[in-house]
């Protein structure tokens, strides 16, 4: 229990860490649609996309179908009804009336990772704008060759300030705030991206996910992906096996033909390929437009491996960079190692996912529920077993996009009914604590809360 | 096998497995097929495996060697990704081979290695046998390509270095082992092609129109849901497949789920 917790935190049988992750554990464990918060949203469209700022945990921001984006302040109230429910008006917008304004959906809204002065906003008109937020005005505008479907900007970064943008064409570009130029253009995916997304323990890696079912890791400092997620690679377990003689065959296979990699091949399975002369002849035999040397950045795009069997729709990783997770349009979850590339093998239990849309996927940071948009729901699961540990329902429409704040454990959803939901810990000792405080008059408004 | 009563260890799926199950329930309980009502569950996939591999259905017209659909062992298996695990620990010990099925859906069938050699040969023969000109590429197929390659699809490329360890490789080589069923293509990508179970297809087709009357069946009630028992005894008019087979696939994907009730088990509908 609760207080069994506390006594041996009291006594120093528990550790300050220990005693705080379980806590967090606790409470995100026992999330249900909030009674105390809500989040008046003006959106006449299907929200698609919620991000909260990462510098200080405390605005959230939405891009909605109708071109609209909104900022909404996550920890104070505009107003309170009855003491009960605190309302939480937009503090900003920006629609298809402000003189700049996206006019098309907006697919993706991303907060500047260094501060919460700009935000950068994806949508269908195929343009990605940089807004200055407290002018409200934009700054910047990059115009990409189709739909923008994706944009993401590292959390890490310090030297660069680049956005990675995927949209139906087939290359990802990186675009730079500091110079208004694109700096990079990925190619190697065979057709649109519909996801993105930053490594998380480095600033130049970046990962993505195409309408062809590949994931691709990218190092922006290279040329070429230096990965490609292959679903049959896979390992039983969180941690790659030691001995990995069957998954380094596999692994060699699946390498584009090019000929130094075929020769490496060649020495290493050294007795499984009997005449290795009359292999290389009829090779050349059947070959011959592969002979041709490829430039090492393009080695890759001959890699047809997939990790989904249809569109890679979300991708998010864990906060400590070990694992990412991914969800396609075959309405399957995979988990991946990411330092070995291989397919962990955990079986998030059947449900039906939204194909054609990308999907925003959250993880809580020691990483142990994921939380997933399924049609009208969302399903908690748990990351190592894949058993389905809970489902919110409360939407009335399918859900698109949901975001988990790890400072109050508080979850976020948003869907085609045009309603952001907050999902919060529901410990019973607490909100009774909660009401009584409230019923003595006690605004919820924080006194801190000024300025001049 | 010993007689089927005391080998089906029965309990219902929310009691916990116990093995010696054997000498609680009544002789008159069990039929010679015992009922689904009793769920089958286990905790090791390969006693699911060789289980579901004897009840294969049986039809008259078409000799299959039994398979088993990879749904079929999610519903009788607790633990889903135990379920993956083992049967990637069996496919990398050739004792097992995954083959992706052109059904629409996610599905894979699972088969025996044993099994799925005697299908091969038995596809061989009714294809035009031994006797045509480049057959000797069956010979490589079973030497050089079954053992190496374990996934369900393969290159272009490797396809040909492998069957060229026997001699060189032309494409009406390919068109042969296309013709007897070994190798597909699907919509997904040009140059790969897919490992199948050949001659199967009345059984995929009796799978699909089997899954779509049930489903139809189940949507009529009012309730859209049906006591498990009366379920598993309905005929089905368009597909010769048993009715079991077919409900516990439907349970693996997800679209039905059972319900306990004081009756027994119901079957209903997800919803989502």
């Amino acid at each position: 229990m609760w207080w069994e917790e506390v006594r041996r935190r009291e006594r120093g049988e528990l550790r300050a860490g220990r005693f705080e992750a379980a806590a967090r554990a606790r409470r995100a464990a026992s999330l249900a649609l909030s009674n105390s918060k809500e989040f008046a949203t003006p959106h006449h469209g299907a929200v698609n996309s919620l991000q909260v700022d990462l510098t200080e945990g405390r605005y959230l921001l939405s891009g909605a179908s109708d071109g609209s984006a909104a900022v909404f302040d996550a920890w104070n109230a505009t107003e309170c009804q009855s003491g009960f429910i605190a309302k939480h008006k937009h503090i900003l917008l920006v629609d298809k009336q402000h003189q700049n304004g996206h006019k098309f959906a907006i697919s993706a809204a991303v907060w500047y990772p260094v501060d919460t002065g700009l935000f950068v906003t994806a949508s269908f008109d195929q343009f990605v704008k940089v807004w200055d937020t407290n002018s409200t005005q934009v700054i910047m505008d990059f115009k990409m060759p189709g739909k923008v479907f994706a944009a993401a900007m590292s959390p890490i970064a310090t030297t660069h300030m680049l956005i990675a943008t995927g949209s139906a064409d087939v290359q990802v570009r990186l675009c730079d705030i500091a110079s208004g130029a694109f700096t990079h253009t990925l190619s190697g995916h065979r057709d649109g991206i519909m996801s993105l997304e930053w490594s998380a323990s480095s600033e130049w890696i970046l990962m993505s996910g195409g309408c062809d079912g590949a994931i691709r890791f990218w190092d922006i400092r290279r040329a070429g992906c230096f990965r490609v997620l292959d679903q049959s690679q896979s390992q039983l377990g969180r941690r790659p096996p030691l001995l990995k003689s069957t998954t380094e065959n596999d692994h060699i296979d699946s390498l584009g033909p090019s000929t130094s990699t075929r020769s490496l091949a060649q020495k290493r399975t050294g007795n499984s390929k009997k005449n290795s002369p009359t292999l290389r002849k009829s090779q050349k035999l059947t070959h011959g437009p592969m002979q041709q040397r490829l430039h090492p950045g393009l080695s890759s795009s001959q890699n047809r491996a997939t990790s989904h069997y249809g569109a890679v729709t979300g991708l998010r990783t864990t906060k400590d960079g070990m694992y990412l997770l991914s969800s396609g349009s075959d309405s399957r979850l995979r988990l991946w190692d990411i330092d070995s590339g291989c397919n962990t093998l955990v079986n998030f239990e059947a449900m039906r996912l939204q194909t054609g849309k990308p999907l925003q996927l959250a993880v809580t940071d020691d990483p142990s529920i994921v939380f997933v948009p399924c049609m009208a729901s969302i399903k908690a699961y748990n990351i190592w077993s894949g058993t389905t540990y809970r489902t919110f329902r409360g939407h009335y429409e399918l859900v698109n996009c949901c975001y988990y704040r790890e400072q109050d454990q508080e979850l976020y959803t948003g869907s085609n009914d045009r309603q952001i939901l907050v999902w919060s810990p529901s410990t019973p000792a607490f909100t009774e604590m909660e009401d009584d405080e409230k019923r003595h008059g006690l605004s919820a408004a924080d006194d801190d809360n000024w300025s001049d | 096998m010993t007689e089927p009563s005391s080998s089906y260890s029965l309990s219902s799926k929310k009691r916990p497995r116990s093995p010696n199950d054997n000498g609680e329930h009544p002789l008159d309980r069990d039929q010679i097929c015992p009922s689904l009502e009793d769920n089958l569950t286990f905790n090791d996939t390969m006693i699911a495996l060789q289980l579901m591999r004897t009840q294969f259905p049986k039809l008259e017209k078409v000799v299959v060697q039994p398979f088993i659909l990879q749904s079929q062992l999610y519903s009788s298996v607790k633990d889903r990704t135990q379920v993956d695990r083992d049967l990637e620990s069996f496919k990398k010990d050739k004792v097992l081979r995954i083959f992706k099925l052109s059904s629409g859906q996610d599905d894979h069938a699972i088969m025996f290695l044993d099994d799925y050699l005697k299908q091969v040969a038995f596809a061989i023969k009714r294809s035009g046998g031994k006797e045509q000109d480049g057959s000797e590429v069956f010979d490589w197929f079973e030497k050089y390509v079954i053992p190496s390659k374990l996934d369900v699809s393969i290159n272009q490329l490797q396809l040909c270095s492998l069957l060229s360890q026997g001699g060189d490789v032309t494409d009406k080589h390919i068109t042969l082992l296309m013709n007897a069923g070994l190798l597909t293509r699907q919509l997904i990508d040009p140059n790969i092609y897919w490992f199948s179970i050949p001659r199967i297809g009345p059984i995929l087709k009796g799978l699909s129109q089997g899954r779509k009357e049930i489903l139809s069946l189940l949507n009529r009630k009012k309730y859209k849901g049906m006591l498990l028992s009366s379920l598993e005894k309905t005929k089905l008019r368009l597909s010769p497949l048993d009715t079991r087979f077919l409900i516990r696939d439907l349970i693996g994907s997800g679209q039905i789920k059972t319900v306990q009730t004081p009756t027994g088990l119901l079957a209903r509908i997800t919803r989502d």
